[in-house]
């Protein structure tokens, strides 16, 4: 997969500093799901971003689950409507 | 950046309406085939994210990619010589919408506000299915 990007280390985005970076990257840290450490402890930011992609893909994984069951409610006559009323009153 | 509040009731609004129309869609009676209950599946799917896209408009990135995808308009141009190499961030734009046409800051951005409707939108379907089945009257 990296081999379709250029590894090149020209400075065409110098100015996108790595205090910036690490800034965002700590804001993703905030996200993610308390697991095994607590939030609080600083990762790396490898270690970050790899887990928001795992963190990212469950979430895919679980809007499928979802749908499909979701789906499966969809067959019996008129629960969307009860569950219209009833999710604008829980708002 | 928006209320939360305020894009979940969006989002919850826009995702229930999408849901109505695929319930009128449905036919009715004979239980569904194996090839149309994956129908079935694939298109509340599809609803879930083009709610998520169409709540948050064209304000992001990752929103306009969702919606140019829906549209069947092509990609954005890919970023070229971009940096993410750097920090393996290489696998998280092929997974955030419109990532490859991102650079590194705009990518992390867009990330984070990607997760925020991702977590809102799993939360809605969720209560959705929760609050159907503890009903048991059909109102």
């Amino acid at each position: 997969m990296s081999s379709r990007r250029s590894r090149s280390r020209h400075s065409g985005s110098s100015r996108i500093t790595d205090d910036q970076i690490n800034d965002l990257v700590s804001k993703l840290q905030q996200l993610l799901p308390e697991m095994h450490s607590r939030r609080s402890d600083k990762k790396s930011a490898t270690k970050v971003l790899q887990e928001t992609c795992n963190y990212i893909r469950s979430l895919h994984r679980e809007v499928d689950d979802l749908s499909e069951r979701l789906s499966e409610l969809l067959e019996n006559a008129d629960t969307t409507q009860a569950d219209l009323i009833r999710s604008l009153i829980m708002q | 950046m928006k209320n939360p509040n305020t894009l979940k009731k969006k989002l919850a609004s826009r995702f229930l309406k999408a849901m109505k129309k695929l319930k009128y869609k449905m036919s009715p009676s004979p239980p569904a085939s194996i090839a149309e209950k994956k129908r079935r599946h694939r298109a509340v799917r599809a609803a879930a994210y083009a709610s998520m896209a169409s709540a948050v408009g064209p304000r992001r990135a990752w929103s306009r990619a969702l919606l140019r995808k829906m549209k069947g308009r092509k990609r954005a141009r890919r970023n070229p010589g971009n940096m993410n190499t750097r920090f393996g961030l290489n696998h998280l734009c092929d997974i955030v919408p419109g990532g490859e046409a991102m650079d590194s800051c705009s990518l992390l951005n867009e990330t984070a506000h990607y997760i925020k409707c991702l977590v809102a939108q799993v939360q809605i379907m969720r209560e959705i299915l929760h609050s159907s089945s503890s009903s048991s009257t059909i109102l």
